[in-house]
Formats: C-alpha cells, structure tokens, sequence
C-alpha cells in the first residue's frame, strides 16, 4: 500500500479527502447561516449548526476512514 | 418546578448521553473542543440555564468514561483524559483483559461521581460566603490565575512571558473592532477568541501543510491497522461493585475525595499524580494496571465534577481550568451569559444541587449500561464509519459560524490571527489554561501597563 497519509490532531488523513472535507462542511454552515433570516442571530446560529450536521455527515459518507479494522478472537 | 421543566433536562441528559458517547469513541478529541462549543450554541439558542447546566454535568460524565473505551479496546486514547491510561490498559489488553478494563473503568467512573458530586456540593456552599469579597478582585484574580496556571506547568518562565504579548493580542483586536465600528462599544468580543484559542494548534498545523517544502518531509503513514478483540466475555452485566477489588473500590474513593479539595489544579495533572502514586504501591503488574485504570477512572470525573461545581456555585466567575477551559460558556456566552450574570446568579442552590444530581444519576446510569454492554459494537462503528477528516471539517465549519457571528466577516481573520499565535505558543508548550486565563486577564492588564 502506498504511503500518503499524514498525522493531524492524534489520527491520520489524507490531504486530498481533509480538502474535500473542509470545503463540503464550511460550504454547508455557512450556507445554512446565510439561508437563516440576517435580523435573527439565534436563526442564523441554528441553521449554520444543521448545516454542520450536513456537510459532516455528507463528508463521513463520501470519504473513507483511514483505518484498517480487522475483529479477531484471542 | 413544573413537568415541562424535568422533561426539558431529561431530553438534555439524554442527547448529551447520545452526542458524547459518539464523539467520546473518536479517537484524538480534546475536551475543551469538544465541549465548548456545542454548549456555547445551546447557551446562545436561549435554553434555560437550569436545562444547560443538566447537559453539561451529563456531558462530562458520559465523556470521560466514552474516552477511556477505545483506551482499552486499541490503546488510542478517546481525549486528553484518557492519555494517563494508555500504558496500563495496553498491559490489560495484551492479556486479553480489555473487557473487563472497560468494566472497571466504568465503575472507577460512578465511585468518582458519587463521590465527587456531594463532596463538591459541599465544599462549594462552604465556600460561598467568601465569594463576594473574592469577587471584588476578579479581574486582579484572573491575572493572578494566569500566573498561577503558568508557574504549576511544565514550561513555567515560557508561559510567564507569553502573557502579556497574548494580553496585547486579545486587547488590540477588542479595540480595533471598537474603532472601525465591527462591534458595538458595549460588546467584547470573547467567545470567538475562546475558539480560535482551543483549535489553534489544529490551525497551526493546517497551515503548515501549505508549505511545500515542509508538506514533503513530513512523515508519511499507510493506512492504520487496528486489531479488535472480540473475545466474547460472560456475564456482561454485572453489579458495579463485583468488577473491581475492595481495595480498588476505597482507594479509588479516597483519591476521588482528595482531588475535590484540590479543584483549581488542572484534571489531567491530578488524574497522572494520583493514579500513578496510588497504582505504584502494587507489587503484581496486572494488579498494578487494574488499579491504575479504576483509580484514574474516578480521578477524571471527580477532578473535572468538582473543577466546574465548586467555581460554579460558589464564585461564579470561572477560576479553575475545567471552569475557563470547557466550561467557559457557562460562566460567559455574550449577550446570554455574562461574568456578572450567569448560571452561578440565576440559579438558586436547591436549583444547582437539583440539576446536578439529576443528570449524574441518570448520565451514570445509562453510560455504564453503555460502556459494559455496547462498547465494542460501538468503537468498530465509529472507527470504520466515521473519517477523522469529517471531524476536522466539522471543526473548522464551526469555527467559521461563530467566528462570523460574533463579529462579521473580519473576525474571521481576527480568530485566524488569534489562532495562528495561541496554536504557535501552544505548540512552544504554553498550555490551554493559561492561554484561557489570559484572555480574562486582558482588560485589567492593557489598562494598567501605562506606565509612562
């Protein structure tokens, strides 16, 4: 396997995903601060919170963990 | 106090139950940055203080315990809390004792809290008379808290010199936002401040990686290989008491005790010194392991209880590291809570006393049933479905929100700013706490250092 994995903040990632992660999440939040009428902060707080929920779970389904999980009994 | 109330802080204890066990099992996360921020937005969404404080307290108990699991199931630590377990639960793991490490963790953790939450309730209406006359020299006690926090740190005359050049910092962007009219006059910008503060060394790092030169020698990884054990264990649910020896059980306790006094020192500190002084005295290596893994397990909680209940009740101004680090928003999240109005004036002591038990024992409860009984099924899940590169995402989009909210577009660049130089200091060894502090002690010691 090829090695092009970095370390960041305890677990590894690659750049390229860490990329398109930060962009789908920032692209979201603030999309949904900006969808939230300008007069209402609480609104504006909420919708950016809901559109962090999206683009996390959007990211957690198009990306792949850099993990290799293998179950075994002792 | 009416139906709809208790039914209020049962749903709060429940999704802080839900929400902390999932990011407990994330391997890496710190827990200023993953409190903080998720209960400064329940703060500011205008929910009851009494509502708020029940997701906090049922927050960190579900953390700390969570954070320990995927100690002792892979040994990668689940938070900053859990990193004193690492060594002593790899030894158990590696004997094929992981399950029942998790147990004895999840008992350390009710002997912490049922210790923890009476004692520090105590201790805090002992200490409440005193608050008036200490509240006068807050701002003068914030400098003194930097200072304190500074010299009690591994790398004592760095971080003594970091904090007036951070003070500064802190100060002159308040005063640029003032005159360029970003901020209204009576508003001081903090909660952003806060943020860029906890994910500076994230930025730090980030940044980093757009140097090309540096990008191309950092080390390269291949892909993690993580081994799970599912050795199926009998009698998976069992009385708390029937996991850990008599001998675990009271030295657990008495540590616990001990740790509440000493609420203004930091968690991790306390949780190493302790548990590592205690665990010593056994002979036997496993026994030694096993002791360690309780008695840090009750450490954790009972040090980060009694860090937020104490400050809480009895000063209402946040003057120790669990109280200006996670807790911070409950002390101080403009225009909600302010220093001089916050949960400490708006609830009463049955309120406080009320609140707090309610969502330990129900926090407790169900997290041990959690931890004993779904602690595998849950790492695997969250480790082959959830991407770190999410979480960093996630991160930085919130960041992005409170930062703009806070004090529009500008302030996004000021947060960077602020990012930039606390993740650099972080990074030289000043640590969190002091960085924290120092924002507090910022007004007092910009006006007093005229001294021509």
């Amino acid at each position: 396997m090829k090695k092009n994995l970095i370390e960041i903040w305890g677990d590894l990632v690659a750049l390229k995903d860490l990329l398109i992660a930060i962009a789908i999440c920032s692209v979201t939040t603030m999309g949904g601060f900006f969808l939230a009428p300008s007069t209402d902060a609480t609104k504006q707080l909420f919708f950016g919170l809901a559109g962090a929920v999206i683009g996390f779970i959007l990211s957690s389904i198009l990306i792949k963990p850099k993990r290799t999980v293998t179950e075994e009994e002792k | 106090m009416d139906a709809s109330l208790i039914l209020q802080m049962t749903l709060a204890t429940i999704g802080a139950v839900v929400l902390y066990t999932f990011i407990g099992f994330v391997p890496g996360t710190d827990e200023t940055s993953v409190l903080m921020p998720v209960t400064l937005a329940i703060v500011l969404a205008g929910v009851q203080p009494i509502v708020v404080l029940t997701f906090f307290i049922a927050a960190i108990i579900t953390l700390n315990l969570m954070n320990a699991i995927p100690t002792a199931l892979v040994g990668l630590p689940g938070g900053v809390m859990s990193t004193p377990m690492i060594e002593h639960a790899l030894y158990l793991k590696d004997r094929g004792l992981a399950a029942t490490s998790i147990k004895k963790m999840a008992t350390g953790s009710i002997i912490g809290t049922a210790i923890a939450v009476p004692v520090s309730l105590l201790l805090a209406n002992v200490l409440a008379p005193f608050s008036e006359s200490v509240k006068e020299y807050a701002p003068l006690l914030f400098v003194f808290g930097a200072i304190f926090l500074a010299l009690i740190g591994k790398n004592k005359i760095l971080a003594l010199m970091s904090i007036i050049p951070l003070a500064l910092l802190f100060q002159g962007l308040r005063y640029l936002y003032w005159g360029i009219g970003a901020v209204p006059q009576d508003k001081s910008v903090t909660t952003s401040f806060f943020l860029g503060i906890t994910i500076g060394p994230l930025i730090v790092s980030l940044l980093g990686l757009l140097n090309k030169q540096a990008r191309d020698q950092l080390p390269r990884h291949e892909q993690k290989d993580i081994i799970l054990d599912t050795t199926e264990e009998k009698g998976a649910l069992r009385h708390p008491l029937r996991t850990i020896s008599k001998k675990e059980a009271a030295t657990s306790g008495i540590v616990s005790l001990l740790s509440n006094f000493l609420f203004f020192l930091s968690p991790v500190g306390l949780t190493i010194l302790f548990g590592e002084a205690v665990s010593n005295k056994e002979k036997d290596p496993e026994k030694k392991a096993s002791m360690a893994i309780t008695s840090m397990s009750a450490l954790s909680h009972a040090t980060y209880l009694s860090g937020i209940i104490i400050p809480l009740i009895a000063l209402g101004i946040p003057l120790s590291p669990v109280a200006v680090g996670p807790a911070n928003a409950l002390f101080n999240a403009p225009p909600v809570l302010t220093i001089d109005h916050n949960l400490h004036h708006i609830l009463s002591t049955n309120e406080f006393i009320f609140a707090i038990i309610f969502a330990a024992v129900i926090a407790s409860v169900i997290t041990y049933f959690i931890a004993v009984k779904y602690a595998r099924k849950m790492t695997a899940f969250v480790l082959k479905r959830i991407p770190h590169e999410a979480i960093l995402g996630l991160f930085i989009s919130f960041i992005l929100l409170l930062a703009y909210l806070d004090a529009g577009f500008i302030n996004i660049f000021g947060v960077l700013l602020v990012g930039i130089v606390c993740g650099t200091l972080n990074k030289m060894g000043v640590n969190y706490g002091v960085q924290f502090m120092i924002l507090y002690a910022a007004p007092w010691l910009a006006t007093h250092l005229l001294l021509n």
